[in-house]
């Protein structure tokens, strides 16, 4: 019954958004505080599933039956779907109160507002469903409502053509989707969860790959993983919102979702495993040398998603949900404060003209401090709780040594680069001009930025605490490899800070190729963006008009006809009137029809 | 000529031809062939100006090999077997020497090199009588003694006639070099189904010299012998360019007129005895031929090319030429279709 209640907290939302129209001024304030009292509810049916270990999946309207297939509407309330709406609806929460002053200039505010619900709709829709239509329905959701926050300011070709990067990026995902959604109707006959696991098939490589490339698709792995970076063309509440906790997530929610079907495949888990060692580190190596703050921000959860991924592929499904939920809080708390460094500002995203914020902006700082160190794993913060078992599961593991260590190089690069950011952003002296006025007294900006504080704190704890561990987690391991990742970690802020503090003075000449390499995102965009759609056009052009037209319907037949005939005929009938040459030819007609006679 | 050289000479000529196919001993059909061959010089060498003696002497010179060719065939019939019956020439060796000099009398290919060059040479008359009477006596003993040769030649042979026929012919603006292609492909035609049915190739032969007669008195007719003063026909005998038009139109083999009889049952017989990729072949070739008629239609009856206004009132000769029985050729080589299961009478 109460877990009926959660539903409810998904019609709070939806009746804001029908009664949107009536009354211009107080909507916002209206759906901050729908999506507020929806996350108390919600937290509620948690709190029971926490004490009482019940799930349920609710499944009240039949839509249609297609053939043998059954389709209705039906919810999961387990352990991820339970545990990941309140986190989404509290981040969700906090995020429309800071967009209430970080758009609060904006004329078009309220829409701004109507498009994070919906896309908050359509994330609990992909987060709670049961059958794999109605998470179509969610991912499908998510990936429109990204597409028009990203060209919120569509007046900017940057933002049009960085949504339609996300856009297509997203469809070639969905591909994989599709093949999975299809696999599964041919083989099993259902789109239901509960349908697929019970049965368990035996042969899944074909649909763990599709689900592989959607994830890869919705959580920008590489191969597909331009788009996260150029996403940051929105404002910075989406950029908070989709790209950093929960959009890109529902890739590896849908994923952890699976865990069953993926248990038994280890092809799955292997090639899950090497894709996302290569996105943490190559995202992470692109990360280095970023000069913009929220594509840092944009690359660094990218590397996060690979490292995601890892776990996944080390058959640890809950170590990485608890990452997903944990990750959320200190990544959200990034985007908002580094908002807030760029309207304080004056719109100011690159690095090298900020500077001494330690001071101006204490809040912030605090909280871009405490992110960072989250961020990194530093002990008993929130990061601690899910990355530190991650790494230590992979050690203990019989995984590749080659994913392992490049994980391994991707952690201590999380911890430079950020320490890149707290470098340049906050310490130092500022290298912005003077007139501009910082000012963080708003509460709306304060207030969204100290709750997120505390979750990054506590909620790793609390989290981890809560569950019941569904591995039994390695007890014993040699002291070198239970510090691993905090060694890596030291190692990475040392580094960085030892190379920022010698080095930034100094000026390149010319940059270093490496230097390069990482600033263009590995030239990655720059070859496949021109490339791939060349070939295809240029080879459609080829098959329709050199094929199709040229050859087909001309030369084929009537020129080949035409030519052949008119070879022949003057071949045939030209003679010179010689006798000589007719004997002659009848004398080796007659020697050749008797040797074939005999 | 000379009236009772005349007489002389056709006499000859038809008494040649009858003692060959009337008879059953090789020698005096080779007397037959040979009395053909020597009284057909004079009648092509009618006309006295070079190019007709030069015609003559084609053809002289290569019917003479051939018969050479024949002689020795049968000697060496005669060493292996020791009789002289056309049909039961057992011998690998002499019959295939015996069917390829027959065919070189015939025109088929490869042996058809003279056929155009004479039939060009000499006038519309002798060159009727070169391309249907000549035909008979050779057939006759083809039809006779075809058993024992070796078939493969046949099909070769004949294939390479329709094809030769058919690509020699797109070439040509003479209306004479036309008829000649015209022939070789129908002797390949015949060639084919001797194997299979030589009824068959008696019908198409009949078919052929009616089609072919009639087309050569009309060209008689009207003084036309090449694709240019076919055009001027539309003028001085309507009549007679349509009655060219569906000739032509037969001589290709196209229904309901009745040169499709002897293609269809040829066809038809083919395929009854599973052979299926060469009657397609052949069927295809024959377009080759329908093409070149086409266009002698196209150019005789469909269209009126632009002509001054004199050309349109030409003088009308009266004819001296010999063309008779032209209506009757015409209307059987037209209408012969419908009586078609009349055949059975020739079996």
């Amino acid at each position: 019954t109460l877990m009926l209640t959660s539903l409810i907290i998904l019609t709070l939302p939806i009746i804001t958004t029908l009664l949107q129209n009536n009354k211009t001024n107080c909507f916002l304030y209206i759906t901050k505080t729908a999506v507020t009292y929806a996350f108390a509810i919600s937290l509620i049916s948690t709190l029971l599933f926490i004490q009482s270990n019940q799930e349920a999946y609710i499944s009240n309207w039949h839509w249609m039956t297609i053939h043998t297939l059954k389709l209705s509407m039906s919810f999961k309330l387990d352990f991820f779907s339970l545990t990941f709406m309140p986190i989404a609806l509290f981040i969700t929460w906090s995020i429309m109160e800071f967009s209430l002053w970080y758009m609060h200039s904006d004329p078009h505010i309220n829409r701004f507002f109507k498009y994070l619900l919906l896309f908050l709709i359509t994330m609990l829709i992909l987060v709670s469903a049961n059958n794999l239509l109605q998470l179509f329905m969610g991912w499908e959701g998510v990936g429109i409502m990204s597409f028009l926050l990203i060209s919120w300011w569509h007046g900017r070709t940057d933002a049009n053509t960085a949504a339609l990067q996300a856009m297509l990026y997203n469809r070639i995902g969905d591909m994989g989707f599709i093949m999975m959604m299809a696999w599964f109707t041919i083989h099993l006959n259902s789109w239901e969860f509960q349908q697929i696991f019970l049965t368990n098939p035996k042969n899944t490589t074909l649909p763990l790959l599709g689900l592989l490339l959607a994830s890869a698709g919705k959580s920008a792995q590489f191969g597909l993983h331009p788009w996260l970076p150029s996403a940051m063309e929105g404002p910075t509440p989406v950029s908070a919102l989709l790209h950093s906790s929960t959009m890109v997530m529902a890739g590896v929610f849908t994923l952890i979702r699976f865990y069953p079907l993926m248990e038994n495949n280890l092809t799955i888990q292997t090639s899950t495993l090497c894709l996302g060692a290569i996105t943490t580190l190559f995202t992470a190596i692109c990360a280095l040398t970023q000069n913009d703050i929220k594509k840092i921000i944009a690359l660094s959860t990218s590397s996060q998603l690979g490292l995601m991924m890892v776990t996944i592929g080390i058959n640890q499904p809950h170590l990485a949900f608890i990452h997903m939920c944990t990750h959320a809080f200190f990544k959200a708390m990034l985007f908002l404060s580094s908002g807030s460094i760029i309207h304080n500002l004056n719109n100011e995203q690159d690095i090298r003209k900020m500077g001494g914020l330690y001071k101006t902006m204490p809040i912030t700082s605090t909280a871009i401090i405490i992110g960072s160190l989250a961020l990194t794993g530093m002990p008993f913060l929130t990061g601690f709780y899910s990355k530190d078992p991650i790494i230590e599961t992979a050690n203990m593991s019989y995984i590749n040594t080659w994913a392992l260590l490049i994980t391994l190089i991707a952690v201590s690069m999380t911890a430079s680069y950020s320490t890149r950011i707290i470098f340049f952003a906050l310490l130092g002296q500022p290298r912005y001009p003077s007139l501009t006025q910082v000012n963080e007294n708003n509460p709306y900006l304060v207030n969204p930025i100290k709750r997120l504080i505390l979750g990054s704190i506590f909620m790793g704890f609390l989290i981890s605490m809560n569950t019941i561990p569904h591995t039994t987690p390695q007890m014993t391991m040699p002291p070198h490899l239970k510090f691993m990742a905090l060694a890596v970690t030291l190692l990475g802020f040392t580094v960085a800070t030892e190379l920022n503090n010698m080095t930034h003075n100094l000026m390149f000449k010319q940059p270093s190729r490496m230097h390069t390499f990482s600033t263009m995102l590995g030239y990655y965009p720059t070859t496949t963006h021109r490339i791939l759609p060349y070939l295809s056009l240029t080879m459609s052009q080829n098959l329709a008009t050199t094929i199709m037209d040229s050859i087909w319907l001309e030369k084929m037949i009537p020129k080949n006809l035409t030519t052949m005939q008119k070879t022949a005929a003057s071949l045939v009938s030209n003679q010179k009137g010689l006798m000589k040459l007719y004997f002659l030819s009848f004398l080796l007609s007659i020697t050749l029809g008797l040797l074939i006679a005999l | 000529m000379n009236p009772l050289a005349l007489s002389l000479i056709l006499t000859t000529l038809l008494a040649g031809t009858l003692i060959t196919m009337m008879s059953s001993h090789w020698l005096t059909a080779w007397m037959g062939l040979e009395m053909n061959m020597l009284t057909m010089i004079p009648i092509l060498m009618k006309t006295t100006n070079p190019r007709s003696t030069e015609a003559a002497t084609k053809y002289f010179m290569t019917q003479a090999m051939a018969s050479m060719m024949l002689m020795m065939a049968l000697t060496i019939n005669l060493m292996y077997s020791g009789q002289w019956s056309i049909t039961k020439m057992t011998n690998p060796v002499a019959s295939n020497m015996a069917l390829m000099a027959l065919m070189t009398k015939l025109g088929s290919a490869p042996f058809h090199f003279w056929v155009p060059e004479v039939t060009q040479g000499v006038e519309l008359t002798p060159g009727m009588i070169l391309l249907t009477w000549q035909k008979l006596a050779p057939l006759s003993l083809l039809y006779q003694m075809a058993t024992y040769t070796n078939t493969n030649l046949i099909y070769l042979s004949g294939l390479l006639s329709i094809l030769i026929g058919g690509w020699g012919g797109l070439n040509q603006t003479q209306l004479r070099k036309i008829l000649a292609y015209s022939s070789i492909s129908h002797m390949g035609w015949m060639l084919i189904i001797l194997p299979f049915n030589p009824t068959l190739t008696l019908l198409n032969l009949t078919i052929y010299i009616m089609l072919t007669l009639s087309i050569f008195m009309i060209l008689t007719n009207t003084f036309t012998t090449s694709m240019s003063s076919l055009t001027l026909m539309w003028n001085k005998t309507p009549a007679m360019t349509i009655m060219l038009m569906t000739t032509l139109l037969s001589l290709g083999g196209l229904p309901p007129l009745s040169g499709f009889m002897p293609k269809w049952l040829m066809i038809h017989e083919l395929t009854k005895n599973n052979s299926i990729i060469m009657p397609l072949t052949m069927a295809i070739m024959a377009l080759l031929n329908m093409y070149f008629y086409m266009r002698l239609i196209y150019y005789s009856s469909l269209t009126i090319l632009p002509s001054t206004n004199n050309m349109k009132m030409t003088w009308r000769f009266t004819n001296t030429k010999h063309t008779m029985t032209l209506p009757t050729l015409i209307t059987l080589s037209n209408m012969l279709l419908p009586l078609t299961p009349m055949i059975s009478m020739l079996e």
